[in-house]
């Protein structure tokens, strides 16, 4: 009966979003030429006088930086609530515990393979203004490579002052960037830089500072999530 | 239809269908061996086929395919090395060698020698 009524009530709100969809044909645009300005803005700002392939980017890297600027915070606030919060567990326990140590065919594999995934990351966030991707998608995969080292080898350590000097001068570059719109363009996190040709590596101005430093930051501060984790005592 | 797309579309078929196989054998198999078995080697194979049939459906993306390809070759296998051997260091122990032969739809989580070990 429980399930009937489930299913009842899932069939009538499904109805009513469909009918509701019904006037919208597939893939065509329910917002009417002109009626929402932003998005014409958006869509003829980003191709006209920023010149950046990826849309996505330039909202969220440009119009719409100081969102991402807290985000980044949001992240590092995160990351410094979990290390506070295992940092007496750690201080305890000291070495991290290992059941039994990988295997010859991990060791060597994952040595090999982990300059191909920090490649493919900073490949990622490089490129983030080209294509799909950017600085958080691509600090996450170098931190999958930190991980698949921390698994192979059982004393492999990460510096925590390396990753805290990387993740600071990330943020400091951020903030500086922002600043130095602030000054030269007017507001914050305005483009001050030459924007070069549309699909260039270095095109769009102040984006791809942006993203990579966002890719630092993000790499580092995952990397260090990993490392406390593992080195917890469960 | 070109012959590019012929090839190119058979792969994806072997692929998908060697896919769908890796699927039923996570379902189907009984203890977490086999289950491996099905769920990395069917994958791998389709997988790389899968690839390899987009890249004759675009030839100029061949030579991405082709290190994906590389990619898939060189990690799949070392992922489920190192499953298996983590189950084995943890003792659980294929299901053949069990006694439990009646529930078979279940991980075998004793370990046979130290069940004779109890009964000697």
């Amino acid at each position: 009966m429980k399930k009937f009524v489930v299913i009842l009530l899932l069939a009538v709100m499904g109805y009513y979003i469909s009918i509701t969809f019904f006037d919208i044909g597939f893939g065509d645009s329910h917002l009417v030429e002109g009626v929402v300005p932003v998005k014409d803005a958006y869509l003829n700002e980003t191709v006209n006088s920023l010149n950046v392939a990826n849309t996505v980017t330039s909202i969220v890297v440009n119009f719409r930086g100081f969102d991402t600027l807290g985000e980044v915070t949001v992240l590092f606030l995160a990351v410094t609530a979990l290390g506070g919060i295992l940092y007496k567990k750690r201080h305890q326990a000291g070495e991290r515990s290992v059941l039994f140590s990988a295997s010859k065919v991990v060791t060597s594999g994952s040595k090999l393979l982990f300059p191909a995934i920090v490649l493919l990351g900073a490949y990622v966030f490089i490129h983030g203004h080209l294509s799909p991707g950017g600085g958080f998608q691509g600090g996450v995969i170098i931190a999958t490579g930190f991980l698949l080292m921390l698994l192979a080898y059982e004393n492999f350590t990460v510096g925590h002052n390396t990753l805290s000097v990387i993740e600071s001068l990330a943020g400091i570059t951020f903030a500086g960037v922002g600043i130095w719109g602030l000054i030269y363009g007017g507001s914050f996190l305005e483009n001050f830089l030459p924007v070069g040709t549309l699909n260039d590596l270095f095109s769009g101005g102040v984006i791809p500072i942006i993203y990579i430093a966002v890719g630092f930051k993000v790499a580092a501060e995952l990397t260090g999530v990993i490392y406390t984790v593992l080195h917890e005592k469960g | 239809m070109s012959i590019m797309e012929i090839i190119g579309g058979t792969f994806i078929i072997i692929g998908s269908i060697f896919l769908f196989l890796g699927a039923l054998g996570i379902f189907r198999m009984p203890d977490i061996y086999n289950r491996l078995q099905a769920g990395t080697k069917a994958t791998t194979l389709g997988g790389m086929s899968l690839i390899l049939g987009v890249g004759f459906l675009e030839p100029s993306w061949m030579m991405k395919m082709i290190i994906i390809i590389i990619f898939i070759a060189y990690s799949n296998p070392i992922s489920s090395h190192a499953l298996a051997r983590a189950m084995y260091k943890r003792k659980r122990y294929p299901l053949i060698l069990s006694e439990d032969k009646e529930n078979m739809d279940a991980y075998s989580e004793v370990n046979p020698h130290e069940k004779e070990e109890v009964k000697s």
